[in-house]
């Protein structure tokens, strides 16, 4: 079940990974990870710096190659088959990659001829109205605030209306209206999208999730549905992840 | 290769360059100031007749000045932390180097429309006017050989610590073929015309480098530019 009621039981899988492994150098980042969501769920990572949790998101976007093991996203293979994957999934992260010294709408023209859009204009548009940005849409984005740029960076995510909405730590460095803002996105769009969500912001990833789960040491840790109680998730934290990390 | 793509890249790239003008600027400084210490270090005896320096110091000058540019092509998409955004994107990783090495080349030939007649008027005693579509058909391979080179290797070096560094130590080797063809065409054409026979030659090599590392840059790009 996710937040609205829907029972996402019978619904096809979006996301599979099956024994993901990843190393830099020598040093093992993800140590055998296998996890699958279904289409429309929320699933929302927690773990402590350093876990993996980023670099499966990336590998997930195909920005990381998987070392060994198979991911499947949107019903292809990451790395057999990346375009549908990339076509399929969007990435908001800390880095809002935006170019500084073009204008709003440079960058998301830039970014709507790269994903081939047909009615970029119309687009374009709607998404600076909808993230109330449209009075700055001339404006180069070096004269933003970082509240301003994070929320081109969610229109820039969404622009070529992906089925896969990968976030990571997406609140972090927003302003109370970009939060505002993000999460009300976030349920409007909730129903099309599949999510996964790499957060440190525990009442939000609760909120959200229709799947939990706690990366440790590149490895999951534990994993839980929805409707888990905040004192609870904290109990179970403590207990699976090794002293001295830092949630 | 998707058109629409390598055009956004391309435009992207010369709006933010035309806008801020870093490559530019940097590029017309050294390119100036390398032809007014090559006036006067080599300048001294008005006599002094320089015609056979004039394609090395015309190369040496374009080539360094390249390498400042080839630096930068990269680096803004790295300290932006924009290259993320562009390999997110469902786009051949082909097409993104052939729109840098074209943004890379359109940068270069500028710097080259403006420093030309300066550099004739400091150095060029002859005119060749007569021969001027064969020096910029030089111009055009040579540039096509430094700009697809310098792109290929631009893109692995900024994934790296010393990238300011490796870049000029890796780029500079390779492109040593590039220099003396283009030279040599070059001195040619200043000194007493252009010598058919020999300029045909030279101009075939240039074009064979070129289509050798453009394949080259075909087959590995992918994996230059990945992680």
């Amino acid at each position: 079940m996710d937040a609205s009621g829907r029972d996402l039981s019978d619904a096809p899988l979006e996301i599979e990974v099956d024994g993901l492994r990843k190393t830099f150098g020598r040093r093992e980042v993800l140590r055998g990870l296998s996890f699958s969501l279904e289409r429309g769920g929320f699933l929302v990572m927690f773990g402590p710096n350093g876990a993996g949790k980023t670099t499966t998101l990336r590998v997930l976007a195909t920005l990381l190659t998987a070392g060994r093991g198979s991911v499947r996203v949107a019903g292809h293979d990451v790395r057999e088959d990346p375009m549908p994957v990339r076509r399929a999934v969007g990435l908001i992260s800390h880095s809002p990659m935006l170019y500084l010294d073009l204008t709003a709408y440079e960058n998301l023209r830039f970014y709507a001829d790269m994903y081939g859009l047909e009615d970029r204009e119309e687009r374009i548009t709607e998404l600076l109205e909808r993230l109330e940005l449209s009075h700055r849409r001339y404006d180069v984005v070096r004269t933003f605030s970082k509240g301003m740029r994070q929320r081109l960076a969610i229109a820039r995510a969404i622009l070529h209306r992906p089925r896969v909405l990968l976030l990571d730590e997406p609140h972090s460095g927003l302003d109370p209206r970009a939060v505002d803002i993000l999460d009300g996105l976030l349920a409007e769009i909730r129903e099309e999208h599949t999510f996964v969500m790499v957060t440190h912001h525990i009442e939000k990833g609760l909120e959200l999730a229709t799947r939990l789960m706690i990366v440790d040491g590149g490895k999951i840790v534990w994993e839980h549905g929805a409707g888990v109680a905040r004192e609870t998730f904290n109990a179970v934290y403590r207990e699976h992840v090794q002293e001295g990390s830092v949630l | 290769m998707g058109s629409r793509q390598f055009m956004a890249i391309l435009r992207k790239d010369l709006i933010r360059e035309l806008r801020t003008r870093e490559m530019l600027v940097s590029m017309f400084l050294f390119v100036m100031l390398a032809l007014v210490i090559f006036h006067y270090a080599f300048g001294v005896d008005e006599d002094t007749d320089l015609t056979s320096f004039t394609g090395g110091m015309l190369w040496v000058t374009f080539i360094f000045s390249a390498l400042l540019g080839l630096n930068r092509s990269f680096a803004q998409e790295k300290d932006e932390q924009c290259l993320d955004g562009l390999l997110l994107c469902p786009v051949d990783r082909v097409t993104i180097f052939f729109a840098k090495m074209t943004g890379n080349l359109v940068f270069l030939l500028i710097i080259q429309a403006v420093s030309v007649p300066v550099f004739t008027l400091f150095f060029i005693e002859r005119s060749y006017l007569a021969d001027i579509g064969l020096f910029i058909l030089v111009l055009l391979l040579a540039d096509l050989g430094i700009c697809t080179i310098g792109t290929l290797l631009a893109t692995i070096s900024m994934n790296t610590r010393a990238r300011d560094l490796l870049l000029p130590i890796v780029f500079l080797p390779l492109i040593v073929p590039v220099l003396i063809a283009a030279t040599s065409a070059t001195t040619g054409i200043f000194a007493d015309g252009a010598d058919l026979g020999d300029l045909a030659a030279r101009l075939g090599f240039l074009a064979a480098f070129d289509a050798v590392f453009m394949v080259a840059a075909y087959g590995t790009y992918d994996f230059a530019i990945g992680e």
